[in-house]
């Protein structure tokens, strides 16, 4: 049997070439990707190998950064005198903390059940862009803001309880800044819940509230607890707000109207006063980037497992 | 006939009416609640806008987009250094991050392997992603600030007026030696880089402000000093010191970075990286199978759908996010603060690869920190021109989403 005239005189190209570039395509698409694993080990190495020249100094100990309740490395350039502990620090990150996940997590969570469940396409349809308009406004401009407007403001209402600046402004700001990410995520958690499920409720006889609370917010729990946690660790690691508004002073205390200097804002102090490199005080701005580091990789990550290993499937 | 429970059995009539009609009524309180708490974030939106307007309306002027940062006139301090800088570094994030996030995206969702450990790799790999789109922004800044601006001190620290470090090129060092005519120097190529001083007693060849090569000579203290000033620009005392100045081309490069705006860029291109990688993936994941499944029924190699089917056909959706991501870039403050300082004085957009620069952020933060109320006020005007182009590159990104995607479909 013959081969037909057109395949006798057809030219075969040969492939040698198109599989090496394309071997080599693939190789330079897997470097990009490469590249944040590298970013990752990248931020763990700089953090241990910058920090350790803090841990091995003789002034500072490990249980003492721990459990000291005085911080001052940024007011004292003697290093005899300076204190290490990193509890008021994170007490004031975790004032700051609380009070924005008490303003965006429930303000959030219904913004998100009304978009989900009662809204019409028409009032999604500029509700939506709204949030989108405030999680785009930049930070400093919320920092701004807190200083302008919400600081001022609480001054008047409480008689000048609150001082200049106060964990309480900042962490409405930060708030703020935190409830559309809560409302974004957990109104995709609660549309990824099934129909069906609504349906099923109502014709039992459930009300819209019941509807809801009682069967689409737990059949959407992960995706909502992964938002919430996101947004802790967003509001953990936020920066230009509180070292716009929460004041230059660390404190131990858990009274919101003073000063609360937050891990972040110690960062950004210990930048702008341009301390020597190589100091002690220097680097100590690595052992708090380590636990600020520490605790929202952990937040995020915890989030994403959840996320992922909780995610109810309808099928 | 099987007995009824109890509860249905015994129904109270009025019980179970009175009952529908108290959930009923708090369902209806749980809508007004939903209402009104969804206003809020509209009344705060527009609380935000107004009082930041009212504040710095008044200081929306030609002044200031044209001047610079001034300490002295305050009233007429300005923005433009800021907005060349902010364009520079937010350049260089895009040229960096957008080929390598859109890269990575292109790897993670087209060439899924089939292989058990590269699966468990490439799942790791998306995993990270996500944990660094969770990392805060100041961490990534101490990051740059440890790789690019100080490069963990390998090639020494760079100081003020000093060009240390490793230089590679487009650099010239001069020694500036001042002329018999007051005000006037001229320049010396510099043989030694070692050498930062030194002593002119013979007659050189020099170069003169102008570029021009020129002979120059040298007056002994003592005799007649010439008085023709072109003669007295060429000439020069004895044992007149001079100390090194350095020209730079724009392509000037050096290591480590230093606090320049490159450094600030390519760490701004890591803060923004995973937003870019996971905005990608999303709009590969919507491109539809069948596209791809047809390509590759035709002949067409992995690659090649990618190329001419998949990256065409999620094109939009990719821009939409970069463009979404950039407006990100221009309002991050914490990294580049960390990376390039709080200082605002620069009167100039970045000269050379290794210049500082402002941002428009930065300078937002130093203005607002102040405490005269005309800083606060030029803050606010300030806010409304980065506002103003936020909204500008947003408006493009929902343009794009709306337009292209349609138009395609």
């Amino acid at each position: 049997m013959t081969l037909p005239k057109s395949l006798q005189n057809r030219e075969f190209r040969s492939t040698r070439w198109g599989v090496l570039s394309e071997r080599l395509i693939v190789i330079s698409l897997a470097l990009c990707a490469t590249a944040t694993v590298l970013i990752t080990i990248g931020i763990i190495y700089m953090l241990i190998t910058q920090s350790a020249g803090f841990f091995r100094s003789d002034a500072v100990t490990m249980s003492g950064f721990l459990t000291d309740t005085e911080w001052t490395a940024l007011q004292s350039k003697d290093l005899a005198q300076a204190k290490f502990g990193i509890m008021p620090l994170l007490s004031g990150t975790f004032r700051v903390t609380l009070i924005a996940m008490i303003i965006s997590l429930p303000l959030g969570l219904i913004t998100a059940i009304y978009l989900s469940e009662f809204a019409s396409a028409k009032i999604r349809s500029w509700l939506k862009p709204t949030l989108e308009i405030i999680a785009g406004v930049p930070t400093v401009v919320l920092g701004y803001f807190a200083i302008l407007v919400i600081s001022p403001s609480l001054q008047l209402f409480s008689d000048g309880a609150f001082s200049t600046f106060n964990a309480t402004s900042a962490g409405i700001a930060v708030g703020i800044l935190c409830l559309p990410m809560v409302c974004s995520l957990s109104e995709d958690a609660m549309r990824a819940v099934p129909r069906s499920l609504r349906e099923g409720a109502y014709g039992l006889g459930c009300t819209p509230f019941e509807t809801s609370v009682k069967v689409v917010v737990p059949a959407a729990l992960s995706g909502i607890i992964s938002a919430f946690l996101l947004a802790f660790s967003r509001a953990i690691g936020e920066t230009m707000v509180v070292a716009l508004a929460a004041g230059t002073l660390p404190t131990m205390t858990l009274d919101p109207t003073q000063q609360a200097q937050t891990m972040t804002g110690f960062i950004v102090e210990m930048i702008k006063s341009e301390s020597e490199y190589g100091t002690v005080q220097y680097y100590s701005l690595y052992a708090v980037a380590v636990t600020l580091f520490t605790i929202t990789f952990l937040m995020t990550l915890v989030g994403q497992i959840i996320r992922r290993r909780f995610k109810e499937s309808y099928q | 006939m099987s007995s009824m429970p109890d509860a249905i059995v015994k129904q109270d009539a009025k019980y179970l009416a009175d009952n529908a009609r108290r959930r009923k009524r708090f369902s209806l309180w749980f809508y007004f609640l939903c209402v009104a708490i969804a206003l809020i974030s509209v009344v705060i939106l527009i609380f935000l806008m107004a009082s930041i307007w009212s504040q710095g309306h008044s200081r929306l002027s030609s002044d200031l987009l044209t001047r610079s940062h001034s300490e002295l006139e305050i009233e007429r301090s300005g923005m433009w250094p800021s907005i060349l800088g902010s364009l520079f570094v937010c350049g260089t994030c895009a040229v960096v991050a957008l080929p390598l996030g859109v890269g990575t995206a292109v790897f993670l969702e087209e060439f899924q392997p089939t292989n058990k450990l590269l699966r468990w790799i490439h799942g790791f790999v998306q995993l990270n992603i996500s944990n660094l789109a969770g990392v805060p922004s100041i961490v990534y800044g101490l990051l740059g600030l440890t790789v690019f601006v100080y490069m963990f001190n390998v090639f020494g620290q760079i100081r003020v007026n000093e060009s240390a470090g490793m230089e590679i090129m487009g650099y010239k060092h001069f020694y500036q030696v001042l002329t018999l005519e007051p005000g006037h120097v001229v320049f010396v190529p510099q043989s030694d880089p070692t050498k930062r001083q030194t002593t002119f007693d013979e007659p050189f060849q020099a170069v003169d402000p102008d570029g021009n090569s020129i002979e120059i000579s040298i007056w002994t203290p003592g005799t007649p000093k010439p008085s023709d000033p072109a003669i007295r620009r060429q000439t020069v005392r004895a044992g007149a010191i001079g100390g090194t100045i350095t020209e730079r081309s724009w392509y000037y490069f050096r290591l480590p970075f230093d606090k320049s705006f490159l450094s600030a860029g390519l760490t701004l291109a890591l803060v923004i990286l995973p937003i870019i990688i996971i905005s990608s993936q999303e709009s590969l994941r919507g491109v539809p199978s069948s596209l791809r499944e047809a390509s590759m029924g035709l002949g067409a190699t992995t690659w090649q759908t990618v190329r001419d089917v998949c990256l065409p056909a999620a094109l939009p959706g990719i821009m939409t996010g970069a463009i979404l991501a950039m407006g990100r870039a221009i309002g991050e403050a914490a990294p580049i603060l960390v990376v390039m300082g709080a200082a605002v004085a620069k009167s100039t957009g970045p000269k050379h690869l290794m210049d500082d620069a402002v941002t428009m952020p930065v300078l937002i933060f130093n203005w607002a920190g102040r405490q005269q109320d005309e800083f606060k006020e030029l803050s606010a005007a300030a806010i409304i021109v980065l506002l103003v182009v936020l909204l500008l590159l947003n408006s493009t990104a929902i343009y794009i989403r709306h337009h292209v995607q349609k138009a395609q479909s």
